[in-house]
């Protein structure tokens, strides 16, 4: 089996590089860390200068994430060696613990650091991620909750909230989390756009309106986002649609509806054109949009 | 009830959904092309989400574009399908599947356009090289609640085959062609019906056994 630099013929340098673009921005491309990052300690340590304690750290929780125990210990060895009294070192191994479904001994582990630094935040999270390996949801929103209330600028940790608080369907504590998240990131797109989606999930006219409004929000930031352009569609139409709305604002839902069915029509059709399969792609966004309005009269 | 029916092509779409997005749920829609009445024959499936199974707005919109592409290609929406993230703590027991509340509502939703409909849930636990028992636990309504459907009821065809053909598209790389609708809305030039992906499924099925 031919190594990664023959295969795609790069340097180790370019590897190095790299592994250092996935590092500052957070992919969890496993399997490539794996690939790129095995070939390069394995045959270019000596070159890797203090470079290598990262990537060693970097390569073991991808290992970790491939269920590569052999990689994994081996690099967790190499780090123990160099830094024997490490707190990171020791959340390392915590990890491989969870990796291996140990988890009281993982928490063991945890808890020890904590003794020492109780304002260890990896550790605590680490504790947070073990609840929700084993589903014990309530009790990780509670842990999480009062983690938050001493790290109220943990974005991380607001993030990770709002997608336990939407998996129990507790869409309004959601939300509040999305709102932490929209004011501390306002030219964020995404995070408009999943609070449109939460707003729209609770109903009723008025958080269909508010929902309206964030995806509208969201397009602003960012308008190739499909999703902010359907949700904007689709909660329009609902409003449109609603006895409730004065006629002033119906006519305005369905001036906004229709334009948003404008933008998606236009996006598949540049998106189809020449590409055979996609033509029922289009076709079937076409049939919608069009069921859709018989649904709003 | 009655019997069930899975394809090799359903069940292989299935397990390369679940196995692409190995820290998500995901979920899709199971379809039939045959006729309503009899046993449901499992033909094919659509691959939805892999984040935020429980969110509404992207929800509705794939049933409705499904809905859509099926009444174009004579196909109808007959089950639902979904594999969770980690094990839920529902039950006393931590199993990776029991339905969520998110499984049920949209089994239900489906249950009022097909009597017969299937909610199958795929077993984490199980997708490991060399085990012997399909990943899969299927349940059916029944007196108003969603319950565990006897085994012996549930039919996949040339399970070795199955499985050999869900191997080669692994070696091959082919896994990776498969697309959600998750994955469209991200770049809507990419096809949520996979029809590149069925086709060499298709081609790797045996043709002497005929009908999958």
């Amino acid at each position: 089996m031919s190594s990664i630099s023959e295969l795609y013929d790069v340097t180790w340098e370019e590897m190095r590089d790299k592994l250092r673009k996935w590092r500052e921005e957070n992919f969890r491309n496993s399997e490539q860390i794996v690939d790129v990052g095995e070939e390069l300690i394995n045959e270019h340590a000596s070159k890797l200068g203090d470079d290598i304690w990262i990537i060693y750290e970097q390569v073991m929780i991808a290992a970790l994430d491939c269920s590569r125990d052999d990689l994994a210990w081996s690099c967790l060895q190499e780090l123990k060696r160099q830094f024997p009294d490490s707190h990171r070192v020791k959340r390392l191994a915590g990890m491989r613990l969870e990796a291996l479904e140990r988890y009281e001994d993982a928490n063991k582990l945890y808890d020890s650091i904590l003794q020492d630094d109780p304002t260890n935040t990896a550790a605590r999270k680490r504790k947070i991620s073990i609840l929700r390996a084993q589903g014990k949801s309530s009790e990780a929103i509670r842990e999480l909750n009062e983690y938050l209330e001493q790290f109220v600028g943990d974005q991380e940790a607001w993030h990770e909230l709002s997608e336990l608080y939407i998996n129990e369907h507790d869409y309004a504590k959601a939300a509040f989390c999305l709102e932490e998240l929209m004011m501390t990131n306002p030219h964020n797109h995404l995070y408009c756009e999943q609070y449109g989606e939460v707003k729209y999930t609770q109903g009723g006219l008025e958080n269909l309106e508010l929902a309206r409004k964030y995806f509208a929000q969201a397009l602003k930031l960012n308008n190739r986002n499909m999703r902010a352009l359907f949700g904007l569609y689709m909660s329009a139409s609902h409003v449109a649609a609603s006895p409730k709305v004065s006629a002033k604002v119906k006519k305005d839902n369905v001036k906004y509806a229709a334009w948003a069915a404008s933008q998606i029509s236009r996006a598949y059709q540049m998106a189809g054109r020449g590409k055979k399969e996609n033509k029922c792609s289009v076709k079937a966004v076409e049939e919608m949009l069009e069921s859709m309005q018989i649904t709003m009269s | 009830m009655g019997e069930v029916e899975l394809s090799c092509l359903a069940y292989a779409k299935m397990y390369l959904h679940a196995s692409q997005f190995p820290r998500c749920s995901v979920n899709g829609l199971l379809l039939s092309s045959s006729a309503a009445g009899g046993a449901v024959c499992i033909t094919d499936c659509v691959p939805l989400l892999h984040t935020h199974l429980s969110l509404a707005p992207i929800t509705q919109l794939a049933l409705t574009q499904v809905d859509v592409w099926c009444s174009q290609t004579q196909q109808r929406i007959v089950g639902y399908y979904q594999a969770n993230a980690c094990a839920s703590d529902s039950s006393f027991l931590f199993v990776f599947s029991s339905p969520t509340p998110c499984a049920l509502k949209i089994a239900e939703k489906i249950f009022e356009q097909c009597n017969n409909a299937v909610l199958l849930m795929i077993d984490g636990e199980k997708m490991f090289p060399g085990c012997r028992v399909p990943p899969i636990v299927m349940y059916e309504r029944k007196d108003a609640r969603w319950a565990l459907k006897d085994k012996h009821t549930i039919m996949l065809r040339q399970w070795e085959e199955t499985c050999s053909i869900v191997n080669q598209l692994f070696s091959s790389g082919d896994q990776a062609l498969l697309v959600d609708f998750d994955s469209h809305l991200d770049d809507i030039t990419k096809d949520w019906t996979n029809q590149k992906l069925n086709a060499k499924i298709m081609e790797l099925v045996s043709p002497a056994n005929g009908n999958v």
